[in-house]
């Protein structure tokens, strides 16, 4: 392969480490100065450059600086010129760069033969990819091939396989992991903006008085951002953190306050803050009767557990006496029932929303996302914030988190979903059309009709119906729900898996072909995190061996495949040729994008980027370009009636239910040191040794009823599956009684082989939050 | 019937504070939660949660601005006695030891439980010219339990403590403390420093590693940052990294 030569690479690591030196002159940095002046301080060997650098793991996007010395990276420091973490990083990004060099990293592409992997060169290992493609697509249709992606792809991985497998291919088989993520974040905020992503931007923290985190462990899953936040607390004393949440975490000891609901309860919990604003005269009618909408949706959606589910929204016009009326049945008391929250706790939340003096911030990501009614409670709570009017003004913001790097920036910008092209749906014709024309192919090239998302994608390969996919950037066989089904499904004869990635892990198991990818700063890429900012990193290091970025993967099987044409870049200039071509979808006031020459200087750049400034507050006439201020202070653009809306969404219960049988709720998640399946962190020594396998929390009493000691191994059962592994009763995090908790990073302990695959029908994204599980005593062995 | 009496009288205890909560609930939440006049804070409570304190966890925030007498970010003021290393590690009798007290106590002192009088909040002390240590656990108030005073300490042990203590009527002993952690442990440069201690009753960073109290070595650069853990891990084994075999052999074709 081609890779960037070493003159080009020198100069431009000269250059980024210029422009470093020059932004750290910027006054103004506050947050992290002392820790930057220490840094400065230590010795660095002359030889040793500091290069800027997105953080490769949460959706956060911490500004880091990676020291190279000798074609390695030796350090890593918070950028203190990053406006997202001022110097400051986590643990997990601290050590990020060590990442790279697990011993078992994946150098040499690997093809099965009889069973057994054989190392080939990457270039067989591409043609016979490319042979499989084409075989599978003469003999049983473009449809029974698909790709499946993540948001750690970077910008330009997810514009090359949406352009080969929708403008080139023709399948709409392209997922990725962020529907297990934030799928339901999106139709969020489609239902009740008409377009995705936050209005407001990190800098909202700096402004807000109250922070309320709906089922959001901020403390570990984005710890920079909940630094910030308690950093606004002692400046500003009368600054309060609520946690709403279903378990006690190191996030409810840090908050003020915290309040523990019933699994599913969310729902209930904003209808009652709403309901509670209606009747105390707090709503901001003005703002209400200027901007918003009332619509009302279908309801007894289902839960999508049947193969054949399908399931469509239908808006109806409501008013607001229809939705004064819908809250009565949220009183305080009725959703305490629910819920499990004093009516009191309710009544205050609702006069911290309702405060027309108090600045409000809610944050939320998997507690809300990973929801079988997740679309619901992201329109929820974004109601609550359109009945007070407290949005899109610095520090009243209602903000949807994401839990991977590019979740934002690939995934939901670039569209790499089944539905969606880098602008627009495949079913709308003028999108098609737009596609077609950037793409230049024919429009006919492009499919109307979505296909799979992600569990009905791994449900076809189980049924046959998919008999090729390739999956970058991501473990599937940790993350899937229903575990055991997908991988049988898998491991079916006449199924063809091409899996690449850094190391081994369960889903190259189950592969034909297993691709080396540099990872990261190992090539040129970009990523865009949760607050619209894309940030650009340089290829710093060469990657080891044979490994291949998984956008040059990509190219190298469509050039096979016949597609140079819409490939014709060289590995020198792709990612400015990609750039250039993909920012044409998004040449609009709405979502115009920088230029890839001021990214390369800047710690990340907010978009939309017009005439040089950055939109941190959309929808604000005064700091919206796109939004027309003839129509007041807001403008809600997203929908044709310029008005957001406000959804009568009811709540309703989850699929499964503790029972006699099956007594406790199982939540799954992560925990601090440990990123997604754990495949890179549990290579890193620090993050291993400080978590180094998985556990079940359980609540001393529960403990203490089932005669459990600490440390000792139980046996959790659900309908899907059963899994053998120690409690921990006084480790970080406590369920309420009836709950236990288990983190998914580790792939010897599979908790997804427990968790239940039912889904929002609206945005398709499974909860694996909430199932019915057993708690057995196996006792000391 | 010895053991149930007490138990009796516990349940009797439970039951009048039960009744005397509910009251207070009857009495005082309307009052605060009937805002007629607009929206106010009822008084802010940390925890709302039922439950038993996490170890681990719970008290990792006990430490808040205006907890303490001293700021966290104070400088020792001119002349105080500074916090050595040595007499820290002299008043351990190994690492992870509860410290022996190197100050009288006085018997009303002792009978009062008063040692968080002083020890929660920390503080200047004229008569020691030095700064009192904040506890990490403040929420125990048996200190004695653990922390006993050195026979004949009157104050004067606040530098070092003589290790050979035969002179105060001590027996000689053989015993060797294990090897005191090295300070400065951490994966690369610049990275955050490992704990190197276990964490159990001591879960508050900031209580040993912030402050004018601080022994020098020990104390943070930035105390304002307070979600220690965050950055800095305790390493709980040795294993380096996570290891697997290259492949489980599978049923896949091809």
């Amino acid at each position: 392969m081609t890779a960037v030569d070493r003159r080009t690479f020198l100069k431009q690591a000269a250059m980024a480490s210029a422009s470093a030196a020059a932004a750290s002159m910027v006054p103004g940095v506050t947050f992290g100065a002392e820790l930057h002046d220490y840094l400065e301080g230590f010795a660095a060997p002359s030889d040793v450059t500091w290069h800027k650098t997105p953080c490769r793991f949460c959706g956060v996007g911490c500004g880091l600086q990676v020291a190279i010395e000798d074609g390695r990276a030796v350090a890593v420091r918070g950028d203190p010129d990053s406006p997202v973490n001022r110097g400051l990083a986590c643990v997990k990004g601290y050590h990020s760069v060590q990442a790279l060099y697990g011993r078992d990293r994946l150098t040499r592409a690997r093809v099965r033969r009889n069973g057994e992997f054989v190392d080939v060169p990457i270039q067989e290992a591409l043609d016979l990819i490319a042979d499989r493609l084409r075989e599978t697509i003469e003999e049983t249709g473009k449809d029974s091939v698909a790709m499946y992606g993540s948001g750690q792809w970077t910008i330009p991985d997810g514009y090359v396989a949406s352009k080969f497998f929708k403008g080139g291919i023709g399948t709409n088989n392209l997922e990725a992991n962020a529907r297990l993520c934030m799928s339901s974040a999106v139709t969020g905020f489609m239902t009740s903006f008409g377009m995705d992503e936050p209005m407001g931007c990190y800098e909202d923290i700096d402004h807000a008085d109250v922070f309320v985190l709906w089922g959001n462990n901020m403390s570990e899953m984005h710890p920079v951002l909940f630094s910030r936040m308690l950093k606004e607390r002692d400046r500003r004393p009368d600054v309060r953190i609520i946690d709403l949440a279903t378990r006690t975490t190191r996030t409810s000891y840090a908050a003020d306050r915290s309040i523990l609901f019933t699994p599913q309860a969310d729902l209930a919990i904003a209808n009652g803050i709403c309901h509670e604003i209606v009747r105390r005269g707090w709503a901001d009618r003005e703002f209400v009767d200027r901007y918003v909408t009332f619509k009302e949706g279908r309801t007894g959606i289902g839960y999508g557990l049947e193969d054949d589910f399908s399931f469509s929204d239908r808006a109806t016009d409501a008013s607001w006496s229809d939705f004064v009326e819908f809250l009565d049945d949220y009183t305080p008391e009725r959703v305490e029932e629910i819920s499990g929250v004093p009516a009191s706790e309710i009544r205050w939340l609702a006069s911290l929303y309702g405060d027309p003096s108090r600045k409000v911030m809610s944050f939320w990501c998997m507690g809300m996302n990973q929801h079988t009614r997740g679309t619901w409670i992201n329109n929820l709570v974004y109601n609550i914030h359109l009945l007070t009017g407290k949005i899109a003004t610095p520090g009243n913001s209602p903000f949807s988190l994401t839990g991977q790097p590019s979740a934002c920036g690939t995934v939901r910008e670039v569209g790499t979903l089944t539905h969606k092209l880098p602008y627009g749906d495949v079913t709308d014709p003028e999108a098609r059309e737009k596609a077609a024309e950037i793409w230049g192919v024919p429009v006919e090239n492009i499919d109307p009709e979505p296909t799979h998302h992600t569990v009905s994608m791994f449900r076809a390969l189980d049924r046959g119906d998919i008999r090729f996919i390739w999956i970058q950037v991501t473990n599937p066989m940790v993350t899937m729900p229903h575990l055991n089904r997908y991988r049988d499904g898998a491991e079916k004869d006449g199924r063809f898996i091409v899996v690449s990635d850094v190391y081994p892990t369960p889903t190259t198991d189950v592969a034909d072909v297993i691709l080396p990818a540099a990872m990261w700063i190992e090539r040129e890429g970009l990523f865009g995190n949760s607050e619209r900012r894309t940030q650009h990193f340089q290829q710093l290091l060469e990657p080891p061996g044979d490994a291949m970025s998984d956008t040059w993967q990509l190219i190298e099987v469509a050039r096979r495949l016949g597609y140079e044409e819409l490939f014709p870049w060289s590995y020198q200039d792709h990612i400015d040729g990609i750039w250039a071509e993909y920012i044409r979808f998004h040449d609009s006031p709405d979502h115009r994008m920088a230029p890839l020459a001021e990214l390369r200087q800047r710690p990340g750049i907010i978009w939309p980027y017009v005439d040089g400034q950055e939109t941190k507050w959309r929808y604000n006439t005064e700091t919206d370009p796109a939004a027309d201020p003839a129509r007041g202070a807001f403008d809600f653009y997203g929908k044709p009636d310029h008005r957001a809306w406000i959804w009568l969404r009811p709540y309703e219960p989850p699929p499964e239910w503790p029972d006699e049988e099956y007594p406790f709720w199982l939540n799954t998640g992560r925990v601090l040191e440990h990123w997604h399946s754990g495949s890179m962190t549990r290579r890193i020594p620090t993050l291993h040794r400080a978590v180094p396998g998985a556990y079940v929390e359980i609540h001393p009493a529960d403990a203490r009823a089932l005669g459990i000691g600490e440390g000792e191994r139980v046996r959790l059962v659900t309908r899907r599956g059963s899994l053998e592994l120690p409690a921990r009763i006084e480790f970080r995090a406590q369920p309420p009684r009836g709950q236990v908790f288990v983190p998914f990073f580790d792939e010897t302990l599979l908790v997804n082989e427990l968790t239940l695959d039912a889904y929002c029908p609206i945005s398709a994204q499974p909860d694996y939050k909430k199932c019915a599980v057993r708690v057995e005593r196996i006792g000391v062995e | 019937m010895a053991r149930q009496a007490p138990l009796l009288t516990r349940t009797l205890a439970i039951g009048l504070a039960a009744v005397a909560m509910l009251l207070g609930v009857a009495v005082v939440v309307p009052a605060l939660l009937d805002w007629r006049a607009g929206p106010d804070l009822p008084p802010v409570t940390r925890m709302a949660s039922p439950g038993e304190p996490i170890p681990a966890e719970a008290l990792a925030f006990r430490i808040r601005p205006g907890d303490l007498s001293v700021p966290l970010d104070a400088e020792p003021r001119e002349g105080a006695r500074p916090r050595t290393m040595e007499a820290y590690r002299s008043l351990r009798a190994y690492p992870g030891a509860p410290p022996r007290i190197p100050h009288e106590v006085s018997p009303e002192q002792s009978r009062a439980n008063l040692c968080n009088a002083c020890h929660a909040g920390g503080g200047y002390v004229p008569r020691f010219g030095a700064y009192t240590p904040v506890t990490p656990h403040p929420e125990f108030s048996d200190c004695l339990q653990c922390h006993v005073p050195d026979a004949g300490a009157v104050g004067a042990g606040l530098a070092a403590v003589p290790t050979d203590l035969s002179g105060v009527g001590w027996a000689p002993t053989d015993w060797v403390p294990s090897e005191w952690p090295e300070l400065d442990q951490r994966a690369m440069p610049g990275s955050p420093l490992w704990i190197p201690h276990e964490l159990r009753l001591r879960e508050n960073c900031l209580a040993c590693h912030a402050g004018p109290s601080a022994v020098e070595e020990l104390r943070t650069t930035h105390p304002d940052r307070t979600d220690c853990r965050s950055c800095h891990m305790p390493l709980v084994t040795e294993e380096p990294t996570f290891t697997r075999p290259l492949a489980r052999s599978t049923g896949g074709d091809s």
